[in-house]
């Protein structure tokens, strides 16, 4: 394809979606709005996948001490945890500590402290698995010998927590790409109808340019580009709000969550994410196209 | 050189648009082909650029079978062609210069080859100063002015016209028909078809008389 060729092509295509802007302008909306699902799904899951990374990085059992435990029996429990080799760091957090603790995390909640009037939280040793690719029996025996101890009252994994966390995700982008999935196949059946009425519209144009000796190809790939501009506009149009979208959730919402915050938070998209719907915006695009004049400019 | 044998053409179980018509026309000649409205002029002349297809019949152009050509090559015939049209078919939203342009568009002229060329059609049908007007602002004569200056700038062997001047006054006629003796003078074969005798009479040339689909010849007189 010579220079002055894609010119003229990619001239015809932006004047051609001047031409019907109305049109063109509904089809980027509905292109847009799929694109936003799925970009919102992405950044939901990618702070989901992100905040079980992090919880599996540090894997922690934390040990809670009987408040009534005297303090040889706490002391023992603390040795105990101190001298098994699955165990790399130890720390104990005091009831006060653990106050100050969930009055910094969780700041909505201090109402509820308050009307409480004593201090709920026991003694409890954070233990830090030395190595987070110990595989979990290992663990788990360990923890069934530290529930054993007089003056332990419970034992927590966050490993457990790391599962769950990382299956909402994987939740949310089941839910999320359906979905998406099925805004895109309408994104692609609508582009395929436009470029289908832009055929119709311009049929005394291709049959000139049939008569003057145009090749099939000459006559389609304005059209094709029309559907991939379309696409990649849509897409691009939706990357846009969906930035705002990252941008305005803790302003304006984020708070309101309270606790739920640090799941239900947007997480700007990589850059592989961005060019990936930008590169689905204009296959859909493509595609839509190509399958209207397959089957409407049969020349 | 254009060649028909044989051709017969009937659209669905209607009574027969071409029966039976062979006929040559050498390289260079001018010529019409007349006859009574429904006589199969136009369909004559569409079999000469495949639009359509014979029921029967061969159709050589140049040496080729047009007929055996598969539709995704036929635009290579097209190529040597140039067709003008009663409704002119002049794209309306594209300017003058952007109408003739698309004939070299096509083949994938280089832009300075391609405006030179542009201007010296629109010289040839006295249309240069009217290169950046759209159709919708020039008179009938002037429209199918350009559509000759699109038929002919990419000098093509054979020039076909399908009643190009049924559209036009006959003072208009007149200049238009003496464009296509003015093409013809350079070599291009030019086909016409046409209803009106006078202008046959007036430009002469050799008759194809068409009447329900029968070729005879006659003379312009």
């Amino acid at each position: 394809m010579t220079p002055a060729k894609l010119r003229y092509f990619l001239r015809e295509a932006l004047h051609n979606l001047w031409q019907f802007k109305t049109r063109h302008v509904f089809s980027l909306t509905i292109i847009c709005f799929s694109f936003v699902t799925v970009g919102v799904v992405l950044s939901l899951s990618g702070n989901l996948r992100a905040k079980a990374g992090e919880l599996s990085k540090n894997l922690t059992v934390i040990v809670y001490l009987k408040k009534d435990a005297p303090p040889a029996d706490r002391d023992a429990a603390e040795a105990a945890v101190r001298s098994s080799p699955l165990i790399g760091s130890v720390r104990a957090v005091g009831p006060d500590q653990a106050l100050d603790r969930f009055r910094t995390n969780f700041p909505d909640l201090r109402d509820i402290l308050q009307n409480l009037g004593t201090n709920p939280f026991p003694t409890s040793i954070e233990a830090g698995l030395k190595d987070a690719g110990v595989p979990a029996e290992r663990v788990l025996g360990f923890i069934a010998e530290v529930r054993k101890l007089a003056a332990v009252e419970d034992v927590q994994y966050n490993r457990e927590w790391a599962g769950k966390v990382r299956a909402l995700g994987r939740l949310v982008e089941a839910v999320g790409f359906f979905l998406g999935g099925i805004l895109i196949l309408a994104s692609f059946f609508i582009i395929s109808n436009v470029i289908k009425l832009n055929v119709l519209a311009r049929r005394s144009e291709i049959e000139i340019l049939r008569l003057v000796g145009a090749t099939n190809t000459f006559i389609r790939v304005p059209f094709l580009i029309e559907g991939v501009v379309m696409g990649i506009a849509g897409a691009g149009l939706s990357l846009l709000i969906v930035l705002a979208l990252i941008k305005s959730f803790p302003l304006y919402l984020g708070s309101s969550l309270g606790a739920l915050q640090e799941i239900i938070a947007f997480r700007y998209l990589s850059v592989s994410q961005v060019f990936g719907l930008l590169g689905g915006g204009g296959l859909v695009g493509f595609l839509g196209s190509l399958s209207s004049i397959g089957r409407f400019l049969k020349i | 050189m254009i060649e028909l044998y044989h051709v017969w053409k009937r659209y669905q179980k209607a009574s027969w648009a071409l029966s039976d018509v062979s006929l040559t026309i050498p390289n260079g000649e001018f010529c019409f082909i007349t006859g009574p409205s429904g006589s199969g002029k136009s369909t004559l002349i569409k079999t000469l650029y495949r639009e359509v297809v014979p029921t029967e019949g061969q159709v050589i152009i140049g040496g080729r079978n047009i007929l055996r050509i598969p539709n995704h090559k036929i635009h290579r015939i097209r190529r040597h062609m140039g067709i003008v049209f009663q409704d002119f078919r002049l794209l309306p939203h594209k300017r003058v210069f952007e109408n003739v342009a698309i004939a070299l568009r096509v083949l994938g002229a280089p832009p300075k080859d391609l405006k030179r060329k542009v201007f010296i059609a629109l010289r040839m049908v006295s249309l240069q100063s009217k290169i950046w007007d759209f159709p919708t602002e020039l008179s009938y004569g002037e429209q199918q002015r350009v559509a000759i200056a699109r038929a002919v700038v990419n000098n093509p062997r054979i020039l076909l016209a399908d009643e190009p001047t049924g559209n036009l006054d006959p003072a208009l006629a007149h200049e238009i028909f003496t464009l296509f003796k003015e093409i013809n003078a350079q070599g291009t074969t030019v086909v016409i078809c046409t209803h009106d005798r006078e202008l046959i009479r007036r430009f002469g040339g050799r008759v194809l008389s068409l009447h329900e689909g029968k070729l005879r010849e006659r003379d312009a007189e």
